[in-house]
């Protein structure tokens, strides 16, 4: 039953690129900052991960707005890296500011998909 | 707590989705739609209260627009593109309606990268393919003269767009003429090598090398077999370690000026690599947009995204040893399984500063200008057309790259879309099949500060070839803030 779960969530990860990654202006409202950690987390994401995933959509690398990956495992590729994702340690992102970025990401995936009026 | 782990694991190999095994998929590759370019503004997005049209279509690789003291608008057509294609390069005016109306022609020595109006006459930016960079002063009744030359733009990269300071001097951007210092197989694909076979990088000041060299099959059919080739050097040419270079004014991979009416060119900084777009902020600060490294060449580099810098006087940027601030260390910025650079310079000028912003990987990140009021809103940011992705050539991508316009907060260096193509995915209209952006080369904002114009250069595909660019498919849009 377990094996079925987790084969489930596996073949999960491969369709959920079906919709859209794009997320907040100008398509949809602006992604909510207004909590200090999260805004804290956009000036992360822009300093490290923007680059390879710009505004969290495919480019380098795949789009991060609409995977559902849990917390741990994004916290986990962050300091390990993967593939040919680089590893970005606690000298680099500290752990105030890799909370930061979680806070940020998950904002960024949950924004909702409506124009701003 | 076994089974968290083994899920984790589960996970990440299904996020990691093997980047090696997959194909690029960058903005100018695939089905590519070349006999026509629709124009519609109603496919392009903006923030709530923006509006935006064409104000003129039909235009052969614009890249720069100017305003002149009427308000009147003018666009420079580059003369040259990509795929080695070599027209004449042209100022226009737009008329009202959507005509044009030509000011001046140059020769074929384009591309002609940017354009200012001041005191009474414009300035061009002279890319220089054919005869070097030159900075050009053109009367409002069409005279050419030429007030700088000699700019070393004869390979990759060219002399760039240009901003007048309040100093009184024209400032611009060179780049350079390889992607990471070395000349190699992939500068005989642009075109140059076989035209200028001696031609290399010429740094700002003395520099000491480690005396790495690479070695190429050669293209060249009057120079055949495996060539050695160092840094700032011409092809076929190795160096050893401790070798001194010379360094000389002009150079590559600088920001220099020259007074308005004339004259030698001077440092201002170096250590870029193709500083292409260039502004003053309101608060009278210098910006420029740099090209990063391509994953090209006989020392690629991977991974680099675009940067925003605010641009010090006396100051060595980084290239070609560092990008963003972060040094070559053989392990860093090295394509998945292939080899990370390592330090060509002995002894750096000095440490890098890090970027104001760092923008999305091969996006092209070219033209900028600063919003200066609340009628337009978001006052003191800067405003990013970004050209879109070159892959294959310059290095793959999973999706395409750029093909938007982005505005920067440079105090904290968030970049947030602000003009992107209607779609599920992010692309030129080209491949979205609609009537959106193409390739945003420039941008500028009205005199009056309510309007945003964008030059749109229009189709690129990337073949098997190499650049396809296509004429008369490059168009002007005006982005304008509701009133109510």
């Amino acid at each position: 039953m377990r094996l079925r779960y987790t084969l489930l969530l596996f073949g999960l990860l491969f369709t959920v690129a079906c919709g859209t990654a794009k997320r907040g202006e100008p398509t949809y409202a602006p992604i909510p900052t207004s909590e200090p950690a999260i805004a804290q987390g956009e000036v992360v994401f822009n300093t490290y991960c923007q680059p390879c995933h710009p505004g969290g959509e495919t480019g380098l690398g795949p789009a991060i707005n609409d995977k559902p990956a849990p917390g741990f495992v994004i916290r986990f590729q962050i300091r390990n890296g993967l593939g040919a994702m680089p590893a970005f340690k606690k000298e680099v992102i500290s752990p105030e500011k890799l909370d930061d970025l979680l806070a940020y990401i998950k904002a960024q995936r949950k924004a909702k998909k409506v124009k701003a009026s | 707590m076994k089974n968290q782990y083994f899920l984790s694991l589960l996970i990440l190999i299904g996020l990691s989705s093997c980047y090696r095994t997959l194909s690029s998929e960058g903005g100018g590759q695939g089905d590519i739609r070349t006999d026509s370019r629709p124009v519609n503004g109603a496919d392009i997005e903006l923030p709530s209260g923006y509006t935006v049209e064409a104000v003129a279509t039909g235009l052969t690789f614009p890249t720069g627009l100017t305003f002149d003291e009427q308000g009147r608008a003018y666009v420079i057509e580059a003369g040259y593109a990509y795929g080695e294609v070599f027209l004449e390069p042209k100022l226009l005016r737009l008329d009202q309606g959507g005509g044009l109306t030509q000011v001046a022609a140059g020769q074929k020595n384009g591309p002609w990268t940017g354009v200012v109006f001041h005191n009474g006459n414009f300035y061009v930016s002279e890319g220089g393919q054919m005869e070097g960079g030159k900075i050009l002063r053109i009367t409002p009744d069409g005279a050419l003269s030429t007030i700088a030359e000699g700019m070393p733009s004869l390979g990759d990269h060219h002399t760039d767009a240009l901003a007048v300071g309040s100093d009184g001097f024209i400032y611009f951007g060179q780049g350079t003429a390889t992607n990471s210092a070395v000349v190699g197989t992939d500068n005989a694909d642009f075109g140059w090598l076989k035209r200028f076979p001696d031609y290399h990088d010429v740094p700002c000041d003395d520099i000491t090398l480690t005396g790495q060299n690479f070695t190429t099959d050669s293209p060249l059919p009057d120079n055949p077999g495996k060539k050695s080739t160092g840094a700032y050097s011409p092809y076929g040419t190795p160096t050893t370690i401790g070798q001194v270079i010379k360094g000389r004014v002009p150079c590559s991979g600088a920001v220099m000026r020259v007074p308005l009416e004339g004259g030698k060119p001077e440092l201002v900084a170096w250590g870029f690599r193709n500083p292409f777009g260039i502004a003053f902020a309101p608060d009278g600060k210098l910006y420029v947009t740099d090209n990063s490294y391509d994953e090209r060449g006989s020392r690629p580099v991977w991974g680099t995204g675009d940067y925003l810098w605010q641009v010090q006087s006396g100051t060595w940027y980084g290239w070609p040893d560092y990008s963003g601030g972060l040094a070559f260390d053989g392990e860093k910025f090295g394509k998945p399984g292939g080899v990370a650079p390592k330090p060509l310079l002995a002894r750096h000028p000095n440490k890098p500063p890090r970027p104001t912003a760092t923008l999305g990987v091969h996006s092209s990140s070219n033209g900028m200008d600063f919003s200066r009021g609340d009628s337009f809103g978001y006052q003191g940011q800067a405003f990013i057309a970004q050209f879109g992705d070159m892959a294959p050539n310059a290095g793959k991508v999973l999706d395409p790259v750029g093909f938007k316009v982005v505005r920067v907060d440079v105090s904290n260096g968030i970049i947030t879309d602000f003009a992107v193509n209607k779609g599920k995915e992010n692309g030129p209209a080209s491949k979205l099949k609609h009537g959106g952006l193409e390739r945003p080369m420039a941008v500028k904002f009205s005199p009056d500060g309510q309007s945003l114009y964008i030059v749109d250069f229009g189709v690129m595909q990337m073949t098997e070839q190499g650049p396809a660019p296509q004429q008369k498919t490059g168009v002007v849009w005006k982005v304008s803030r509701n009133n109510n």
